[in-house]
């Protein structure tokens, strides 16, 4: 490793404390504690299309509300979406015409109607100051 | 992606709202920053006021008790039980107004007939929806084809069940019926909602099922077996049996091309599902689900001939171009000759007459005429045009599936708002027995009543609205005699909306 290298890396984790922040998601109006919520941090919309998610948390599901935080995120734009698993089958189930059987949701509280939102409908900043963000499930 | 798809197109509408309107009269309304259902109502309420036929198209404020009717005539010892109708009746609140007659919240007319004499009363089908415009005095959600500014979302179809287009009976409950979504399961005794129903619960289907469209014409055979289909726009069309107490046996899914938007009745015989395809395309930029929907007059109309046992397309027959939103009743020959009736328009101008009146428009829409078709194994088919217009065709529902020699239907003589007219037609040599209400009468679908399983006996029942004195009635014909006119009538003191469908379940 020559000086360069480890003068840079140096910098990077003197760095990554300042830059990355916590994105707190509030997830509200959820129906009932069985199963658990998938929740996916997409960095992105690239990575959104493609479904390859930034960060995931798996939380056990709770009457009402819950919150989950996901650290060390790096400045960008990310969005957020979830599902409540409710029959702990660790898939999301649609009907026969695909269409969502459990509930569902997206940062910004990010509205579906006729249609599921865009990715610039739901995404959010991520820069130099702790973010909060809130979404009420779609039964 | 397919999911993004399916729930972007489950009403048939695009996520672009790009405003395409091909219809003169309503180009200068097509504006995405204008209220077009606050121009709806502006323009229903003032050509209402010139317009007395447009009473029918008017909103009820809450739910009707119990009543005893006024009697004409004489009451047949032998008709006993309940007539159950369904249909829209909120078509405006707080100065906006749907934009199509499809969308309303659905109310249930009950008419009891007993000793004692025939009593009605009505209730609003007490949906999500209902219940919470009701409390707010305001529309909420945007409709299939009205655009809402500020609606709440619309995450699934059910969010907006009208639950507004048929009713029928199903193992001691009744189902309010809405071809987009669920049924919604109804109290015989109080007439309260229970719920959507969920068809896959406590089968094999488990949630599959669920919030899937059911179609609110369901064929009922006489053993009381239940045939229906669900479509989407993007052509995917479930089928499904359920056995006589409403559990569910049998679904399939087929994967059709078909994007025409509009697809209301279907057909069984004793062996197939019929599914007829209109030729109906959509305009991919309009987002309205039914102004969209445009007729192509260089497109056949498809017949598939679905297996009952499979539930799997076994052929297909093409004829010529047409819509229909309802079709009689079809039956096969011992050589596979497949024949059914449609009530069958030369293109879909009554589709959007129906948005028309909604702003208190009367157009002269091309009515249908009741065509026999007949499809012969060798993949030929025939057709056969009955005078007379038609419409709300019904055949003695224990002849479902199985040959039929008699018809019901509305027709119309004069009046361009409505039906005027009810006849019975024999289509073996073309008779037709028919009363003319007249052009004060606003008429709706007539049911058949009997007991006796014999075609030609029983009642015809059904109710029409008269216009100078705005007052609906219940009429009774004995069967045969029809053009006598009616031997009983019921009148309420009020004028009902004008509705869709409903049946009678003798006792």
């Amino acid at each position: 490793m020559n000086f360069l290298t480890l003068s840079t890396l140096s910098l990077s984790l003197f760095i990554l404390p300042v830059s990355a922040q916590t994105v707190q998601f509030n997830i509200e109006g959820i129906q009932h504690d069985k199963g658990k919520l998938y929740i996916q941090l997409f960095k992105g919309e690239n990575n959104f299309k493609k479904g390859e998610a930034h960060n995931v948390a798996i939380v056990n599901a709770k009457k009402g509300k819950l919150t989950v935080t996901f650290n060390d995120v790096e400045p960008g734009d990310y969005a957020i979406r979830y599902f409540h698993d409710e029959n702990s089958n660790r898939d999301f189930d649609n009907n026969m015409f695909g269409m969502p059987i459990e509930g569902y949701g997206f940062s910004n509280n990010a509205p579906v109607n006729f249609g599921p939102p865009s990715y610039q409908q739901m995404t959010f900043m991520v820069s130099d100051v702790a973010v909060i963000n809130s979404s009420t499930v779609n039964y | 992606m397919q999911r993004r798809e399916a729930l972007k197109s489950m009403l048939g509408l695009s996520v672009a709202a790009a405003a395409c309107n091909p219809f003169p009269a309503l180009a200068n309304l097509a504006s995405a920053n204008e209220d077009i259902m606050a121009q709806f109502a502006t323009s229903f309420d003032k050509a209402a006021l010139s317009n007395p036929s447009l009473i029918g198209l008017k909103s009820m404020s809450g739910d009707i008790p119990w009543q005893n009717l006024t009697i004409e005539g004489k009451l047949p010892k032998a008709l006993r039980g309940n007539f159950y109708r369904n249909g829209p009746a909120v078509h405006q609140r707080n100065g906006q107004r749907y934009t199509h007659l499809f969308e309303g919240d659905g109310m249930i007319q009950h008419f009891n007939f007993a000793d004692t004499g025939i009593q009605h009363r009505a209730k609003f089908v007490k949906t999500n929806k209902y219940t919470q415009e009701q409390a707010a005095d305001k529309f909420l959600f945007s409709g299939p084809n009205s655009k809402l500014p500020g609606s709440l979302p619309v995450n699934k179809t059910d969010i907006i069940n009208a639950a507004n287009t048929n009713i029928i009976p199903v193992n001691g409950e009744l189902w309010a019926l809405w071809e987009a979504g669920s049924a919604t399961a109804i109290d015989t005794s109080s007439l309260d909602a229970k719920g959507l129903v969920n068809l896959g619960e406590n089968t094999r289907y488990s949630n599959s099922l669920k919030g899937l469209a059911f179609s609110a014409h369901p064929k009922i055979e006489a053993d009381r077996t239940i045939w229906n289909f669900g479509s989407t726009v993007t052509g995917d069309i479930v089928l499904y049996h359920l056995n006589n107490r409403g559990i569910t046996q049998k679904v399939n899914l087929l994967k059709t091309n078909y994007r025409g938007g509009m697809l209301h009745d279907f057909l069984i015989t004793q062996n197939n599902i019929l599914i007829i395809l209109p030729s109906l395309d959509r305009d991919k930029t309009d987002e309205r689900l039914f102004s969209a929907i445009r007729f192509n007059k260089s497109l056949p109309m498809k017949v598939l001939v679905i297996d009952k046992n499979t539930l799997t397309l076994t052929r297909e027959y093409q004829v010529d171009a047409g819509f229909a939103f309802h079709f009689g009743n079809a039956w096969e020959d011992t050589d596979g000759t497949i024949r059914f009736d449609a009530s069958l328009y030369p293109n879909c101008e009554n589709l959007h007459h129906m948005s028309d009146l909604m702003r208190g428009k009367t157009s002269n829409a091309t009515p249908a005429n009741t065509v026999l078709f007949t499809l012969y194994k060798n993949g030929s088919a025939h057709k056969q045009t009955i005078a007379g217009i038609s419409e709300f065709p019904r055949v003695y529902d224990h002849l479902t599936g199985l040959q039929n020699n008699l018809l019901v239907t509305l027709s119309s003589v004069k009046s361009d708002v409505w039906s005027d007219s009810v006849r019975v037609v024999n289509v073996n040599n073309g008779k037709q027995d028919t009363f003319v209400y007249g052009e004060d009468f606003l008429v709706e679908e007539h049911v058949i009543v009997d007991n006796s399983h014999q075609e030609g006996n029983g009642y015809l029942v059904g109710t029409a609205l008269h216009v100078p004195s705005k007052r609906t009635c219940v009429n009774i014909f004995k069967i045969g005699h029809v053009s006598d006119g009616p031997i009983c009538r019921a009148w309420l003191p009020y004028t009902l909306p004008l509705g869709f469908h409903g049946n009678f379940m003798a006792v």
